[in-house]
């Protein structure tokens, strides 16, 4: 990185920390600390809400994921909308009512205090680890592509951020994220800007959108369905994306306190359902655009020459193994490939421009024949990586994008990406300490302790919780690092294997009102996560396929179905006691 | 639905004018999304 880029770097990531300790002063007690005094107007939840939802990941993941598998990842938020309008009439009310300040106190008012425990410790369970992963992502990949430490890279990714959230609680978090969210979009545009600006002359937007479209980038819409059937393993399409999707989404934002702790700290249920139903209309198209970076780069890479892999330190693993001749010999093909293939798609986009649509079609044939031996010769480096190298990640995804922002665009303009990696991250991860603390204080220090404490005390015992949990996420991303890509990956189904079950017992809770008994719930969601945990493992096994995504539904409607059996079993149970 | 003037929504008279919005919308995109995908594919 330039000097320039290191002064941008430096001079954004200390500007929003000093802007979260000036904006987050607020009442010293837990109204004031959780929910900013339940003040915030409905365009700082909606940013709120999307600062939380989106991570570092996003970001580096979405445009590097329509560059490897094309556009269809945006169907994967196809089920927001619904969601958004399904919490915006059941959910939000209810929490306004009874003026709750973490979701699942509303589960100890209907059920009774062990379904509330369970709840809480299922989602502080799976909301700390997965935040700890959320630290070492980015970390990685920075550490990857600049040679940082990644020790010192994690402290900064996951530390900084502490500053503010400890001080200021969720009104440092919302205001933050506003700014974050302005230089994040404002960074982003510029890439896509320079990424049109570097076509070569004569090649435009829609030209990089046919060329991305004939070599199957441009798949935005998908049915699932192939000619024996609808694929149940596939993991993006319209099906999956609109029920698997709406469970996902209702679980994430109507039960996980991550989500519901940023819209309670609207000044009114109005606010709150603004804020949700906005959401519900931007976050689409604002997935889509940042879909189309990454078609734009492929594009791109098509007049310039791409590396085989993206991830240069897992290159260089090749490099240093038995792989090395053959590596090399992959690479003197993919190259003699590469200037064929940039031939044939200037002759594409010069039959476009002459409308010649039998050298279009010609072309396109030749294209994608280019396309497909190129990704046959990228796909053995992925085989060796994933197969052969100990401690070999095959997976360059979150690089692509990366990886063209350091190697073409100006100085200044790296920093800034740079930058908005810090902060998208620190957006998603505020919000989760955040919210981390506030369960941990009201589910279960409140109920705990004997002591009656002042709400200066507990503001107090608050901040220090926030910097707790802060600690256990930066010491997860240090043994992330330590214990290699499995735990990465166990870490990343767990929100999967739990959301379904948490969303099942908020289900029961709203909708089915003759089930008052707290035991039927609790027994019903126990039964649930294992048969979660066994689709999953028999998945894993491969016993039969099926997309991550529809674990949601099973553990969900799971609960539903076990709560209604257990409550006819129970209830008759007590009718023939009653008899006798 | 809490009829509270206070919880009245902006420009529509009700809610159900605003998730029909949202809604709306997400069929429009979906169907956007399909004709896009016909034009480049």
């Amino acid at each position: 990185m330039s000097q320039l880029d290191w002064i941008v770097l430096v001079i954004t990531l200390t500007g929003i920390i000093a802007y979260g300790l000036y904006k987050g002063r607020s009442s010293h007690n837990l109204d004031g600390y959780f929910l900013s005094d339940r003040s915030l107007p409905w365009g700082l939840i909606l940013l709120s809400i999307m600062g939380t939802q989106a991570s570092a990941i996003t970001f580096l993941s979405a445009p590097g994921q329509a560059y490897t598998d094309g556009m269809r990842f945006v169907q994967y938020y196809f089920g927001i909308p619904i969601a958004m309008v399904v919490i915006s009439i059941f959910f939000v009310p209810i929490y306004y009512r009874m003026k709750v300040y973490t979701a699942y106190q509303y589960l100890e008012e209907r059920f009774d205090g062990k379904t509330r425990t369970l709840t809480s410790l299922l989602f502080l369970l799976s909301r700390g680890l997965s935040t700890g992963i959320s630290v070492f992502a980015p970390s990685i990949i920075l550490s990857s592509l600049f040679g940082w430490d990644i020790y010192w890279t994690n402290i900064f990714m996951g530390g900084l951020l502490i500053i503010y959230t400890m001080s200021g609680g969720a009104k440092a978090v919302a205001y933050t994220q506003r700014f974050q969210l302005v230089i994040i979009f404002t960074g982003m545009f510029l890439a896509a800007y320079m990424v049109i600006r570097f076509l070569p002359a004569g090649v435009g937007f829609t030209d990089a959108l046919q060329i991305g479209g004939k070599l199957q980038r441009f798949n935005v819409i998908t049915s699932g369905f192939t000619k024996t059937g609808f694929n149940w393993s596939d993991q993006y399409n319209l099906l999956s994306g609109i029920i698997g999707g709406f469970f996902l989404a209702l679980s994430y934002f109507g039960t996980d306190q991550s989500q519901v702790g940023r819209y309670l700290t609207a000044s009114s249920i109005r606010e709150s359902r603004m804020g949700l139903l906005m959401n519900g209309l931007v976050k689409i198209p604002m997935q889509f655009a940042i879909l189309l970076i990454g078609v734009l780069v492929f594009s791109f890479y098509q007049f310039n020459k791409a590396p085989i892999f993206f991830n240069q330190v897992q290159l260089n693993k090749l490099e240093n193994s038995n792989y090395r001749d053959s590596l090399h010999q992959v690479n003197a093909q993919y190259d003699a490939l590469y200037i064929t293939k940039k031939r044939t798609v200037t002759e594409f986009t010069e039959a476009l421009h002459r409308k010649d649509e039998a050298m279009i079609d010609q072309k396109t044939a030749e294209l994608q024949t280019l396309q497909d031996s190129s990704e046959v010769l990228r796909g053995k480096v992925v085989h060796w990586l994933n197969k052969n190298i100990p401690n070999g990640d095959g997976n360059d995804t979150n690089y692509i994008f990366l990886s063209f922002v350091v190697e073409y665009l100006p100085k200044g303009l790296v920093g800034l990406l740079i930058a908005i990696i810090f902060l998208a991250s620190w957006g998603s991860i505020a919000a989760a300490l955040n919210s981390l603390a506030s369960c941990t204080m009201v589910d279960f220090h409140r109920r705990i302790t004997s002591k009656k404490e002042t709400g200066e005390q507990e503001y107090r015992l608050s901040k220090w919780y926030t910097l707790a949990w802060g600690l256990f996420c930066i010491v997860v991303a240090m043994f992330t690092y330590d214990l290699g890509k499995s735990l990465i990956e166990t870490v990343n189904v767990l929100g999967s294997l739990f959301y379904g079950v948490i969303l099942g017992i908020f289900l029961v809770a709203f909708f089915l009102k003759n089930i008052r008994n707290g035991s039927v719930v609790f027994w019903a969601a126990i039964l649930a996560e294992l048969l979660v945990l066994t689709v999953f493992i028999f998945t894993k096994t491969g016993v039969f396929k099926l997309g991550f995504l529809w674990l949601n539904p099973i553990g969900a409607l799971g609960v539903v179905l076990f709560s209604w059996i257990l409550s006819k079993v129970s209830s008759r149970y007590v009718d023939r006691l009653i008899s006798k | 639905m809490s009829q509270d003037p206070e919880n009245k929504p902006p420009l529509f008279r009700s809610w159900n004018a605003w998730y029909i919005l949202v809604l709306g919308t997400l069929l429009l995109l979906i169907i956007v999304f399909y004709l896009l995908t016909k034009r480049f594919a």
